[in-house]
C-alpha cells in the first residue's frame, strides 16, 4: 500500500474490508461455469452508461423519437453506442440463459439459497421486460409492430386483460401515450427493479457463498439425526475447507467479462444498431420480435379457436410461475444432475423446445414483408407468377427458399414433389382446410403461379 | 471470570431508577420500549410511503382504471389505430367495385395525448352489395398484425400466424378468435362516410 492509499485506508477503512472479502475461502470446483452470471452484471452495467448516454439526444414522442434516433446515428460515436447498447441487450439474455441452465442442471437453487434463484428468476423477467420496452424507443416498423403484437398479448389476460393493455399503452390505442410510458418504464422503472434484484441476488451469492459443483457423494458422510442446517453447515465447509481463495476464482470473472465486453464492442462496431423505416400504422407489415422472444412468437401458431387468448395467457403464465418456483418443486436433496433425472430431463425437453422454436422461427421468417426472391435463369411466365406469389400473400404460410412462414408446406422444391395438376388444384381448392381457395385468379395468373411452382425442382 | 464489568452486567443497582441505554437480563420493559420505538418507525415510514406512493401509484394507473375496453373472460385484441369520434369520407360510392376490398387511407381527426391533428387512418372499405358498404380496422383480430388482401383468393391474410378473413371479416383459418373489427360506415347522398369503430354487435 503505498503513502496515499495508506491515508486513504486511514480515513476508509476498506482494506481490511477488501481483504478478507477477497481472500475468503470458496469451493475449489468453481470455475470458468460460474462466470456468466459477473459477465451478465459487466454488461448490465455497459447498459446503463450507454444508456445514460442515448438519454442525452434521444427524444420519446412519436413525431421526433424516429429523427432523434437518425440523429444519433449520424452523430460521431453515437452509432456506436446505440449498436452496444442494442447488441449488448440480446447478449445478456443469451448469457443470462446459460447462467439460468448452468445453475440449474448443477442444482445450486437447492437449500439454502433458494431465494437467489427467485430474485434471479425476477430479474430475467425484468431483462425480458427492458427488452420488450426498450425496443419501441426507435419507433421504427419493428417497434410499432413488436408493440402492437407484445400489448396484445399482454392483453389476453381473463378480465383484467383489457384495462392491462390500457395500462401498458396509455389508452386503448398505441401513439404519444404508448412511447412515454415505455421510455419511462425503462429508463426509470426497470432499472430501479433491477437495482434493487442485483442487490438481493448478490447478497444472497456472498451471504450464503457460492454454491458448490454438485457432487454424486458429499465430501463428508452426513451424520444420522443431524439436522438439514448443520449438516449443510458441515459439507460446506469442507468444500471451502478444500476450496480455494475468492480472488483466484474472481481472476476468471475479470477475463469472461472483457472477453465479452471486447465481443460487444467489436460485433457493435461492425453490425451497427438495426433501424428499419420511420414505424408506419397504415402499412402493411410481417412484424417479427427480437430473437429472444421468436420462440414464443412461434409458439402462437399453434393455437386456435375461441378460447386461444386463453390458452397462450394460461401458456405464458404457468411457465412464468413453474419457472419461478422451481426451488420449490423440485425439493429433493441430490443437486448431481444424473441423480434428479426427471428434473433433468424436463429442462432438457424445454431447452429442445425453445431452441426449436427458435430455429423454425428464424429460418422460416425473416423481418420485413415476406418477398420472395426469383431464382437465377427465371422466364418471364415464372416470374410473373413469383409475381402473384408475393403479391398474394403466399409467403405468408409457405417458405421459398428461405423466405416465407412455417403455417403450410415449404414449397422450395415444389415441382420436384408434385406434379403439374394437383398443384393447380391444391390451389384452386385446397384439400387443407386451413389453406384458403385461390379460386378468384384470372387464368393467366393462375397459369403464371402454376408454371412457377412447377419450376421450382 | 468474574470480572466488574460481567458482574454489573448481571446485576442491576437499585437505586439506579431509571437505566438507559442497558436491558436489565430477564426485565421487558426497555425491550418493549425498543421495540415500540422500532414499529413506530416502521409505521411512519409506511406512511410517508403512502402520502407519496399513492398519488404516484394512481397517477401511473389511470388507464388502468379508466380502461374502456369491455371486461372480458376471453380478453380481445386491441386495435391499436388512433381513435376518432367523427365522420369522415372514404370516398365515391361509384368508385367502390362489389365484393372488392380497397385500402383507404382515411384523413381522420385524431387525439393521441397531448398531440392532436389531422392523421393517415388505414381502413379497408368493402361494397358488399350495391347499396351496403362496410369498413373493416386493418388488423389481425389476433395479436394485431396488419392484415394483407389476397385478391386471389378474395381473403384477408395475416403475416404473423397465418390468421385469415374473408370479405366478410369471418375468420375462415388460423388463430383469430374474432371476426374482423369493424367501423361505423354509412352512404351520404353517395359518398362513403367511416365513422368511430363499431361496437361488437
Amino acid at each position: 500500500m503505498g503513502r496515499i492509499g495508506a491515508w486513504l485506508d486511514e480515513r476508509l477503512g476498506i482494506y481490511a474490508l477488501g481483504r478478507s472479502f477477497l481472500d475468503r475461502k470458496v469451493p475449489g470446483n468453481i470455475g470458468w461455469w460460474h462466470t456468466l452470471g459477473s459477465a451478465t452484471l459487466v454488461l448490465i452495467l455497459v447498459q446503463v452508461v450507454t444508456g445514460i448516454a442515448l438519454t442525452l439526444s434521444y427524444v420519446p414522442s412519436p413525431d421526433h423519437a424516429y429523427e432523434s434516433v437518425l440523429y444519433i446515428d449520424q452523430t460521431p460515436f453515437g452509432a456506436l453506442v446505440r449498436a452496444i447498447h442494442h447488441w449488448s441487450a440480446g447478449l445478456i439474455v443469451l448469457l443470462i440463459g446459460l447462467h439460468i441452465l448452468r445453475v440449474f442442471f448443477w442444482g445450486a437453487y437447492r437449500y439454502p439459497r433458494e431465494l437467489a434463484w427467485v430474485g434471479g428468476a425476477i430479474l430475467f423477467f425484468v431483462v425480458l421486460g427492458f427488452g420488450f420496452t426498450g425496443y419501441l424507443l426507435p419507433w421504427d416498423q419493428k417497434a410499432y409492430w413488436a408493440t402492437v403484437v407484445g400489448t396484445n398479448i399482454a392483453g389476453s389476460a381473463p378480465f383484467i386483460g383489457g384495462a392491462v393493455l390500457e395500462l401498458l399503452r396509455g389508452g386503448q390505442q398505441l401513439g404519444a401515450l404508448t412511447l412515454t410510458r415505455f421510455y419511462g418504464i425503462h429508463v426509470w422503472v426497470l432499472p430501479a427493479t433491477l437495482f434493487l434484484f442485483v442487490a438481493f441476488h448478490l447478497f444472497g451469492v456472498i451471504r450464503q457463498g457460492i454454491a458448490a459443483s454438485p457432487r454424486r457423494k458429499p465430501i463428508v458422510a452426513p451424520q444420522p439425526g443431524e439436522s438439514r442446517r448443520d449438516a449443510y453447515e458441515r459439507e460446506y465447509a469442507a468444500e471451502k475447507e478444500a476450496g480455494k481463495p475468492f480472488w483466484k476464482a474472481l481472476f476468471k470473472d475479470a477475463v469472461v467479462a472483457l472477453v465479452v465486453v471486447a465481443a460487444v464492442t467489436l460485433v457493435a462496431f461492425l453490425a451497427g444498431a438495426p433501424l428499419e423505416e420511420r414505424a408506419n400504422p397504415n402499412g402493411i407489415y410481417a412484424p417479427r420480435p427480437e430473437w429472444y422472444f421468436l420462440d414464443l412468437f412461434q409458439l402462437l401458431w399453434y393455437f386456435g379457436g375461441t378460447y386461444e387468448p386463453l390458452i397462450i395467457f394460461g401458456l405464458f403464465s404457468l411457465g412464468a410461475f413453474v419457472f419461478l418456483l422451481v426451488p420449490f418443486l423440485d425439493r429433493g436433496r441430490a443437486r448431481h444432475p444424473r441423480q434428479r433425472p426427471l428434473a433433468t430431463s424436463l429442462a432438457g425437453l424445454v431447452v429442445i423446445l425453445i431452441l426449436g422454436l427458435t430455429a423454425v422461427a428464424l429460418f422460416g421468417t425473416p423481418s420485413g414483408v415476406a418477398k420472395v426472391p426469383p431464382r437465377e435463369g427465371m422466364v418471364t411466365t415464372q416470374l410473373s407468377g413469383l409475381e402473384v406469389f408475393n403479391s398474394q400473400g403466399c409467403a405468408a404460410c409457405h417458405t421459398i427458399d428461405g423466405v416465407g412462414g412455417t403455417g403450410g408446406p415449404g414449397l422450395s422444391r415444389a415441382g420436384f414433389r408434385w406434379d403439374e395438376a394437383s398443384i393447380r388444384a391444391q390451389i384452386v381448392t385446397p384439400k387443407d382446410e386451413s389453406m384458403p381457395a385461390y379460386d378468384k385468379l384470372s387464368p393467366q395468373a393462375l397459369d403464371d403461379l402454376v408454371a412457377y411452382l412447377v419450376s421450382l425442382q | 471470570m468474574s470480572s466488574p464489568d460481567n458482574a454489573a452486567a448481571g446485576q442491576v443497582d437499585p437505586d439506579l431508577a431509571e437505566p438507559i441505554d442497558e436491558d436489565p437480563p430477564g426485565s421487558t420493559r426497555l425491550l418493549d420500549r425498543r421495540s415500540f420505538v422500532i414499529r413506530a418507525m416502521a409505521a411512519m415510514g409506511a406512511l410517508m410511503a403512502a402520502i407519496v406512493g399513492l398519488p404516484v401509484l394512481g397517477f401511473a394507473s389511470v388507464p388502468f382504471f379508466r380502461a374502456k375496453t369491455p371486461v372480458r373472460f376471453i380478453s380481445d385484441a386491441i386495435p391499436p389505430t388512433l381513435r376518432s369520434e367523427t365522420w369522415v369520407s372514404a370516398g365515391a360510392l361509384d368508385d367502390f367495385d362489389v365484393g372488392e376490398p380497397r385500402l383507404v387511407l382515411l384523413q381522420r381527426d385524431v387525439a393521441d395525448g397531448w398531440v392532436g391533428g389531422v392523421s393517415d387512418v388505414a381502413v379497408y372499405v368493402v361494397r358488399e352489395t350495391d347499396e351496403e358498404v362496410v369498413t373493416f380496422d386493418i388488423h389481425c383480430t389476433h395479436l394485431g398484425c396488419p392484415l394483407a388482401f389476397a385478391s386471389g383468393s378474395a381473403t384477408f391474410v395475416c403475416p404473423c400466424h397465418g390468421g385469415s378473413f374473408d370479405v366478410q371479416g369471418d375468420v375462415t383459418s388460423g388463430p383469430p378468435p374474432r371476426p374482423m373489427v369493424q367501423y361505423e360506415t354509412r352512404v351520404v347522398d353517395g359518398e362513403v362516410q367511416v365513422g368511430r369503430i363499431a361496437p361488437e354487435a
